[in-house]
């Protein structure tokens, strides 16, 4: 072949090369981590759809069981193994945003049709590290008061509490029928919402750090908002056990029919609503403080594009499919979170009488929606290690709550400097 | 040296090797590696990690309340586990070393326990021991062992009875039928020598019983020890180490470090102090052993 | 065999039946929370039977979830472990056994120091020495490394064995013209079959139940193992309690097959006379 031939050939061969690779299948991995089976199954159909519309392209998902999954991902994600789309939850965000494992997602979110009719939280929480968006929200999990309404009925209370005297009130009132308890405490991991929620309503706000970058955990409103958790426990207004409890003993504690009172997300509703009849159980807004406010806490899980993945595009229009009005509804109906969507929430599905406690809580003005510190340095060996041991030593007596508070607010200062001093 | 006698040096190697080759592989790198975590901050997932920080890690671990308190429970959880797994274990392996009917089937029934995976073998426990939906407590009430139907792993002072019993639960079958196996292979007649020498049991049982045992029973005890040392399964999963730390053994506080707090570095240095004190006490039986054989 | 009195025999059935309903209880407790309907799980927890029983938990667990793929996995992993870390234990503790040689100090050492070290510490360096190979999200990585793992162990145990077997037999045989590693096939081996059941059948029931490795090398469940399928039940909603404990009764009947199998191996004595000879 004469040279000039050859190099046609050798172009048109590269060329035939590149339409076919084009052509091939791509393949994403998603990895969701908030697993359950029946989760599973939606993710899968939604998927799926999202496969017909893009022909040619595979997801691969991955489910980590939640109770392992923090460890495993990040085994994984050290060692390289990472995913185009992962699913990500609020206290997780800081630490790949640190990593530089997520790809921001300002520039897709300007593009995107659907944005401007996010609500205002959706993107606050999206943009909680750095003030960029690293993940795209799939729904918010705000925390209201579960109560038994058989219990209550049995121990002569008419209606929910409204303030957190009324709330030892009626625990106490619940305390004193035979083998019940008031309130289904959670004294093992995950409890550090409810010592917040408490705390912040006793002292009036919800502001966790004063200008300066130090924990406002000492001023005494806080510390009388933690003394009132450790009383309810002390004063047997909690079961004994609930020192160890976590999210399964509380909420298997609560449609047990153990304790009367459990404050939770809307998540828990599908466990609840799983195994107790409409009638036994009710949602009530969180009980307010004596300066007339309550602080639900907020958390939130969305979707995230890794840096390292190879075909971003892609992988955002996989999210679009996920967390797009249609999607987002079916998503969040299996799911249990509230809507990142403002026209959701006029949907019938969030009418029912169980939700209707949450958008209480919503329209409210004096339940205020709080946001936890969750993208401070550290913030997980805090919430899961320093919480649930000076927690449990202040139940039993072991310390004092004021101590417990100093202990906190020490390691909430020091993460505070370090995050405004540099990263 | 002649063919012959380098193929007989090179013996025990031909035996020996491909094991070791294996072990070479797979762990001794990971270990190596793991080892050098200690004199480094080492993070995961920070990417300002990795600088060498020498003894740091173990100048903080000596200042750390929370470590001595995980060392203290470490020696009672091992000390009480290994103590009844054994003497249990050896009392069930003589019972089962004398033929009866129906010996293959309570053999496989005592077995059982050691099949079942120990988070499952946790999470029932924990179980029979939650006054909700379990009868533990009431029973213990009953027998006047507690004040009241509670549950045993919220009181701080006994919780760390509960995973002992469940480990003990699931490890006699260990020991009974290591001994067991050997207890086989001591040869019928010289018990019938001994016998009919007029000795009695006890003298039968200390003179040939228990020597017969003994490489068996110095391997059984030094390795459970060493791996309930590191067993920290069982009380993450019945307590996650509390109430307030005090059923937290070292393997769980390691476990806690390096996962909650992604600090690889100190995990590693709370790591290579345990691995120390194993090799002391690994180093101590031998040394008990050897003194032993040579009194004999 | 001597002959002993009805008390003796009272006291050692008594002693016996004490271990049997000890070892039995919580595994019956299993069962019973197994048929347990869900409604009853919390109402009637602490009876002993529950007033109603159902069979729908075992349902869920063989015809909906992805066990049987899981037990699968299982009994192939554990079975290639077993019968790799004893070929390798069986030689390793001979030689330790019967040879004095300098390395064996060192050997020995470093098979121990492996037994130290918290595997947690060791997993990540495990998982990437395993990547680049391929060997994550495969049974074959998790063979490999159970391997590694449980042949020290194997290996005391098996030297232990072999300990009690005097070494004028070998010697006797390899007089008689054999080379040692056909004596130690035709002699040795045979006497310490209980030994070597023993050794399989611990090998066999670790590399079963193990969680951690299986769960932090394997994502997929096309490579995962059942006690990765029974973690899968504790989801951030709910314990399935129910259907957790009818799987953990499920996977106790291949290593009760397995145990059967190897019984008989295991009380073998040594009437045969072997000794003797």
């Amino acid at each position: 072949m004469s040279a000039p031939t050859l190099k046609i050939a050798c172009a048109l061969a590269a060329a035939g090369l590149l339409a076919a690779a084009s052509r091939a299948d791509t393949t994403l991995k998603l990895v969701e981590v908030l697993t359950s089976p029946e989760r599973t199954e939606t993710l899968q159909s939604l998927v799926n759809t999202f496969e017909k519309q893009n022909p040619g392209t595979h997801v691969e998902i991955t489910s980590l069981a939640w109770s392992s999954a923090f460890e495993k991902f990040a085994t994984m994600v050290s060692a390289g193994d990472t995913p185009d789309v992962v699913e990500m939850p609020d206290r997780w965000l800081s630490l790949y945003v640190r990593n530089g494992n997520l790809e921001n997602l300002e520039p897709y979110l300007a593009q995107w049709s659907d944005t401007k009719g996010l609500n205002d939280r959706t993107l606050e929480t999206a943009r909680a590290v750095d003030k960029t968006a690293y993940l795209l929200p799939y729904g918010l999990y705000m925390r209201a008061l579960f109560y038994n309404k058989v219990l209550f009925k049995q121990a002569g209370i008419a209606a929910p509490p409204k303030t957190m005297d009324e709330f030892r009130d009626d625990a106490r009132k619940i305390a004193a029928l035979p083998g019940k308890s008031g309130y289904c405490l959670r004294g093992g991991p995950g409890g550090l919402n409810a010592w917040i929620m408490f705390g912040a309503a006793m002292a009036g706000n919800n502001i966790f750090f004063k200008p300066d970058g130090s924990s406002t955990l000492t001023d005494p409103g806080w510390i009388k908002g933690t003394a009132w958790t450790v009383n309810l426990y002390k004063d047997g207004l909690a079961p004994r056990d609930s020192v160890n409890w976590g999210f399964n003993e509380i909420v298997a504690g609560f449609y047990s029919g153990t304790c009367a009172m459990l404050d939770q997300d809307t998540d828990a509703l599908i466990a609840i609503a799983e195994r107790m009849k409409p009638e036994q159980f009710g949602v009530a807004p969180m009980p307010k403080g004596p300066a007339g406010k309550a602080y639900p806490t907020v958390g939130y899980a969305g979707w995230s594009i890794f840096k390292s993945s190879l075909h971003k595009d892609l992988d955002w229009k996989l999210i679009k499919a996920l967390d797009d009005p249609a999607g987002n509804l079916i998503w969040n109906k299996r799911v249990g979170a509230l809507p990142i969507f403002k026209a959701a929430e006029q949907a019938p599905f969030y009418s029912s009488d169980q939700l209707k406690g949450w958008f209480q809580e919503l329209s409210d003005p004096d339940e205020v929606p709080t946001l936890m510190p969750t993208n401070l340095p550290g913030f997980a060996y805090f919430a899961d290690s320093l919480v649930v041991r000076t927690g449990q030593q202040a139940l039993l007596g072991q310390i004092s709550p004021e101590d417990m508070n100093k202990q906190w607010a020490a390691y909430l200062t020091k993460a505070k400097l370090k995050q405004l001093s540099g990263k | 040296m002649t063919w012959r006698g380098a193929a007989r040096a090179a013996e025990p190697y031909f035996y020996t090797l491909p094991a070791v080759m294996l072990i070479c592989a797979v762990m001794l790198m990971p270990l190596l590696i793991g080892l050098t975590y200690a004199f480094h901050d080492v993070r995961l997932l920070d990417p300002m990690s990795g600088d060498f920080v020498g003894l740091e890690h173990f100048r903080e671990l000596n200042a750390d309340p929370a470590f001595w308190n995980a060392l203290r429970n470490t020696v009672t959880w091992t000390a009480a586990s290994v103590t009844l797994q054994f003497g249990l274990g050896l009392v069930l392996a003589l019972l089962l070393n004398r033929l009866f009917p129906g010996r293959a089937l309570v053999q496989l029934l005592v077995f059982l326990p050691w099949a079942i995976p120990s988070f499952l073998s946790g999470l029932n426990w924990a179980w029979l021991f939650n006054p909700v939906v379990g009868p533990l407590p009431y029973w213990l009430h009953a027998i006047g062992a507690m004040a009241d139907a509670d549950n045993l792993l919220s009181h701080p002072r006994h919780a760390l009875w509960g995973p002992i019993i469940a480990n003990v639960w699931w490890g006699i079958p260990f020991f009974a039928i290591t001994l067991l196996a050997a207890l086989q292979s001591i040869p019928a007649d010289i018990y019938e020598a001994a016998a009919i020498d007029g000795a009695g049991p006890w003298i039968r049982f200390r003179r040939i019983t228990l020597p017969f045992l003994a490489p068996t029973m110095a391997i059984t005890i030094l390795l459970r020890t060493v791996w309930i040392a590191n067993f920290a399964d069982l009380i993450v999963i019945m307590t996650k180490g509390g109430p307030a730390d005090s059923t937290q053994i070292l393997a769980s506080y390691i476990f806690t470090q390096a996962f909650q707090r992604l600090d690889f570095g100190y995990a590693s240095a709370v790591a290579t102090v345990l691995l120390a004190l194993l090799l002391a006490y690994a180093m101590a039986l031998m040394v008990l052993r050897a003194a032993l054989m040579r009194r004999n | 065999m001597e002959t002993h009195g009805k008390s003796y025999w009272a006291i050692h059935y008594l002693l016996l039946a004490a271990f049997v309903v000890f070892a039995l209880f919580p595994l019956f407790w299993l069962l019973k929370v197994s048929i347990t309907p869900n409604d009853l799980l919390y109402s009637e927890g602490v009876r002993l039977w529950p007033s109603r029983i159902t069979a729908d938990h075992y349902a869920s667990v063989i015809a909906h979830s992805q066990f049987p793929l899981f037990f699968r996995n299982s009994v192939i992993v554990a079975t290639t472990t077993a019968l790799f870390s004893t070929l390798l234990a069986a030689a390793a503790g001979y030689g330790f056994s019967r040879f004095q040689f300098r390395a064996k100090f060192w050997i020995v050492g470093l098979m121990l120091i492996t037994q130290m070290f918290p595997l947690v510490m060791i997993i990540a360096p495990i998982f990437r020495l395993l990547k680049p190979l391929g060997l994550t999200n495969s049974l074959a990585g998790l063979v490999i490394v159970y391997t590694a793992f449980n042949v020290p162990f194997a290996s005391f145990l098996m030297q232990s064995f072999f300990d009690a077997i005097p070494k004028d037999l070998e010697e006797a045989a390899m007089l008689d013209g054999a080379n040692r590693f056909a004596a130690f096939r035709k002699i040795i081996v045979p006497l310490t079959l209980p030994g070597l059941a023993a050794t399989v059948g611990f090998v066999f029931t670790a590399a079963w139940s193990e969680l951690l490795f299986a769960l932090m090398l394997n994502s997929s469940s096309a490579a995962s193992t059942f006690p990765v399928g029974l973690l899968a039940f504790v989801s951030k909603f709910s314990v399935d309690f129910g259907q957790m404990m009818a799987a953990g009764v499920l996977a106790l009947l291949p290593v009760c097959l397995f145990f059967v199998f190897i019984q008989r191996y295991l009380v073998q004595g040594l009437t045969a006379g072997a000794v003797k000879g």
